[in-house]
């Protein structure tokens, strides 16, 4: 029975070693926010953090998972207040949303190292997140958004404490 | 739209039988039409809060919850249906809230008469009894709140879910009207048409961006479509679906090895007397996991049946057949006589188009959840076309379909996929077979090689040009599986111009677009072995996404022949005179109105370069949106196309959301360039041979271009955006390569090999 740190909080799951993080984290853990899209890798609507970085939870076994950090759209921020899910919907970005919750993930590893992405470093760190709805461009437009407010953030906050 | 669709259910005969409610229900004022007792009692779900008969409904907390009946993909029409009651209404937009709704039939389509979202219709077709809906509400409302004043009902103000008298300063809250129970006024069908509505000036909610309603629950993860579905005691099941696409029947399961997998329940051969699926199992166990573990373990003999051999080359090899017969199809238009005048035209040209295979691979993967309940069965699942999916659910289970309870979810993708019922066949058999509920899940395999997809096509069109470089005669020949005769319901079907029979308007739309051309031939033909070897479904804009490609590319190839300007040619054909009167004048302003935002014609553009122009009045003749596109790509001598700009415009008449509109329409043109240049799948065998997103590749974030799109709203009555610009850039894409580097492809996708290959011919 591992043990899993998710969003958090440690939970034990009942599964096979070799069962893909996805659908434990899906159906034994209910959080359905994660979604399967392909199962290999290839669309990344999957996509959760584990200490942090961006991996496809679909290619990810649950063994591989235990004694590291996970993360899934529900637990990037308490109130869905994440720069990254501000600036969602200040650029109205979701159409379907089935693939936005691996968007928004993928678009934090990033922010995370970085918060003032190129537009090319943006694509780059993008492109392996398929959008059937194509709302590619909005997606780019919220990411900058977010990253110009993360810095403003850290700016007050430096700010702040110099005063 | 087509004549079929006025038969579905006349307007005035289901408003007849139905009078408009406006009364108050313990939880608060209740709008809607009222239903059969009987639908609603099998309609009703468990919940106590359910509420019947509503299009909407005003809690006594003043929130008012609209409900949809239509399918919401990702257009966010059910934010659109709530915008559109909330104008009328005079509500305070943060005060919206949306809900889906259950098949019963009182959420019918007050014009199509079922419950079936496509077309780009959902606007268009609601926009009228949503405004009368909302439009009563308010009459309603004001009449309580006078008599609770003690005021004149004329002399008050309704604006943001306020009630107020100038004269006395005196106001009521929705929620206080709501609260005094006094809301009662019944409203007939006779009534609701005497409605004055606003006229567009007093607009102050329609033509506005506010947020959609939807997004909030697609940023945290808690929107829940039908793959999220959960079910206390729920088990899992994953298909094996057969190599061959349709036709195959399985011999014998050997589910030994898949005993040994933990979990396992057991395989069920689908007795599919639908007729949807053939030669499916699938692999029921505890949890998906193990589902798949045991899928992947059973041991299934097929005989795969009589499309086992065949392949794209066949299928096409099949439609030139049929096209050079002379008794071929119908005829969908039959204008003149343009084999006369071909006769004694200056100049005749002939071209052949085609299109391959597409798949629609919506991201989440077809899914549905069935579970039976006493005599009721419940489904699960996002779906488009709820009144036949309800349905075909029946069938797989043997009962009555007015015993199908049908639970709409978000759904994560639609395009035209979810108007087919597949996946309610393995959940209704396997939850059948192990008396649980059952939640099925097609892997991305199964989903991309039993896609109802959009069907090769062949065109065949030849031209006739006059001494003077006028068109004087057009025959074109459309070559296709008919999708949506394979729905199996005569009213979607059109009678055909030469009294053969039935045709499928549906492989056709597009052809008889709004150019002026004397002599003027469509017959649609029917490929009765790419029908049966790959069940052809709607992608996202159905045939005008094959049939503009062909018109639009034979346009530009007249011009170039006749030494004319291929954007003004179509300037010179949208004439505007007899039955293209209106529309053609449309379109033509939609085409200037691009080629001015694109700066079409205005400097000379690098050596590989070029600018390419179509025009469309996609969907149907009667359903269209006005819309134009200029693509400016740029050839390598490789051929690779790489589009630099795609300048859409397009008139909608009426816009309710404008950030929506652009949202859909920039959608639709990159689905049309995805189309154009990186979709294709192919048949092997009798199978698809691309299985995922590695081999079936649409259009990822590095292959954007600018999108430029230009929304012209002139008060006419609201058209879709859905699909219109989908039809449009792949034909703007292949004029303006041909312009860049002088190489016309004829084939889509348009790949690096065939521009090569054109370039040196």
């Amino acid at each position: 029975m591992p043990n899993l740190n998710i969003n958090g909080r440690n939970m034990s799951v009942e599964a096979a070693n070799d069962t893909p993080l996805l659908w434990v984290i899906r159906e034994q853990l209910q959080m359905t926010g994660t979604k399967f899209g392909c199962g290999a890798g290839l669309c990344g609507a999957c996509t959760v953090h584990l200490n942090g970085e961006a991996v496809r939870s679909c290619q990810t076994s649950v063994a591989d998972a235990v004694g590291k950090k996970i993360t899934t759209i529900e637990g990037l921020s308490a109130k869905g207040e994440h720069p990254l899910q501000k600036a969602w919907v200040a650029e109205q970005v979701p159409q379907c949303g089935y693939c936005q919750s691996g968007q928004i993930m993928q678009a934090a590893a990033l922010l995370s190292k970085n918060t003032n992405p190129t537009k090319e470093e943006v694509v780059a760190h993008m492109d392996g997140n398929l959008c059937r709805c194509m709302t590619y461009s909005r997606i780019q437009k919220a990411i900058m958004r977010a990253a110009s407010d993360m810095r403003t953030a850290s700016a007050t906050g430096s700010e702040r404490r110099a005063t | 739209m087509n004549k079929h669709v006025k038969n579905l259910a006349p307007e005035t005969t289901d408003l007849s039988r139905r009078s408009f409610l406006v009364g108050t229900a313990a939880t608060g004022l209740v709008l809607g039409y009222a239903g059969s007792g009987i639908d609603q009692a099998l309609a009703a779900p468990a919940a106590a809060n359910f509420e019947p008969s509503v299009w909407y409904a005003i809690a006594p907390d003043g929130l008012v919850t609209v409900t949809c009946g239509k399918a919401d993909m990702g257009q966010h029409v059910a934010s659109t249906m709530a915008q559109i009651v909330a104008e009328e209404l005079g509500a305070n937009w943060k005060d919206m809230r949306v809900q889906l709704a259950s098949n019963d039939p009182k959420f019918n389509d007050p014009v199509l008469g079922a419950q079936i979202t496509g077309g780009s219709w959902s606007t268009m077709m609601n926009f009228d009894a949503m405004s009368r809906a909302g439009a009563a509400g308010r009459i309603a409302l004001t009449e309580a709140a006078a008599a609770s004043m003690g005021v004149p009902a004329s002399e008050l103000v309704v604006r943001a879910s306020t009630i107020s008298h100038p004269k006395s300063k005196k106001s009521m809250s929705f929620a206080e009207v709501v609260k005094s129970g006094k809301a009662t006024k019944t409203f007939t069908a006779d009534d609701l048409k005497a409605i004055k509505l606003k006229s567009p000036d007093q607009y102050t909610m329609i033509g506005v961006s506010v947020p959609q309603l939807d997004i909030p629950l697609k940023v945290n993860g808690t929107a829940k479509y039908g793959i999220d579905v959960m079910l206390p005691g729920m088990v899992y099941g994953a298909l094996v679906t057969p190599p061959v696409r349709y036709g195959a029947t399985v011999k014998a399961v050997d589910d030994s090895a898949a005993k040994k997998v933990p979990g396992f329940i057991r395989a069920v051969t689908l007795d599919d007397k639908t007729t949807t699926t053939t030669g499916w199992v699938v692999a029921v166990a505890n949890t998906y996991a193990n589902a798949k573990k045991a899928a992947a373990a059973l041991k299934i003999d097929y005989d795969g049946g009589p499309n086992a051999k065949l392949s794209s080359e066949s299928l096409l090899t099949e439609a030139k057949r049929l096209q050079g017969l002379s008794d071929s199809g119908q005829f969908f238009v039959k204008d003149g006589d343009p084999n006369a005048a071909f006769g004694t035209a200056a100049k005749v040209l002939e071209a052949e188009y085609t299109t391959n295979i597409n798949i629609h691979a919506p991201m989440e993967p077809m899914n549905a959840t069935a579970e039976f309940k006493g005599d009721i069965l419940h489904i699960y699942s996002g779906n488009q076309f709820a009144t036949r999916s309800g349905a075909i659910a029946a069938g797989a289970a043997g009962i009555d379909p007015k015993f199908v309870v049908m639970h709409q979810m978000w759904l994560g993708g639609g395009f035209g996929r979810r108007l087919d019922a597949d996946m309610m066949v393995p959940a209704v058999q396997a939850a059948k077979a192990v008396g649980k509920p059952v939640k099925v899940i097609y892997t991305r395999e199964n989903d991309m090689t039993m896609d109802f997809s959009r069907p090769l096509t062949y065109q065949k069109v030849k031209a006739g040009v006059d001494g003077d470089g006028k068109l004087v005669a057009l025959s074109h020949d459309v070559v296709s599986a008919w999708p949506t005769q394979r729905w199996g319901i005569p009213d979607f079907l059109s009678p055909s111009v030469d009294k053969k029979g039935p045709l499928d308007a549906f492989t056709v739309n597009g052809s008889d677009f709004f150019y002026t051309v004397p002599n003027h031939y469509v017959r649609a033909i029917k490929n009765e072995m790419a029908h049966n070897a790959t069940p052809s479904g709607q992608l996202r804009s159905v045939a005008p996404g094959w049939t503009f490609w062909a018109v639009e590319s034979m346009v530009d190839e007249i011009a170039h022949a006749t030494g004319k300007d291929p954007a003004l040619l179509r300037v010179e054909l949208l004439d505007g005179k007899g039955k293209n009167d209106g529309g053609a004048q449309r379109l033509r302003n939609t085409l200037l109105a691009a080629m001015g935002l694109a700066g079409y014609g205005t400097k000379q553009l690098p050596k590989g370069e070029g600018m390419g122009v179509a025009c469309v009045s996609s969907q149907e003749r009667a359903t269209a949106s006005w819309t134009a596109c200029v693509a400016h790509v740029a050839v390598a001598p490789s051929g690779e196309v790489t589009v630099k700009k795609l300048t859409v415009a397009t008139d909608v008449g009426t816009q309710v959301n404008p950030d929506g509109i652009r949202a859909q329409v920039e959608g639709a043109a990159l689905w049309g360039m995805s189309l154009a240049l990186f979709e294709k799948a192919t048949l092997k065998d009798g199978g698809i041979e691309q299985t995922n997103f590695d081999s079936y590749t649409p259009l990822r974030m590095s292959q954007l271009p600018e999108v430029a799109v230009n929304v012209i709203a002139n008060g006419e009555k609201a058209t879709g955006v859905g699909e219109p610009a989908v039809t449009v850039v792949a034909p703007a894409i292949g004029n303006a390569v041909f312009n860049a580097v002088g190489a016309r492809v004829r084939g889509l996708p348009i790949t690096a090999e065939a521009v090569k290959a054109a370039m040196k011919a």
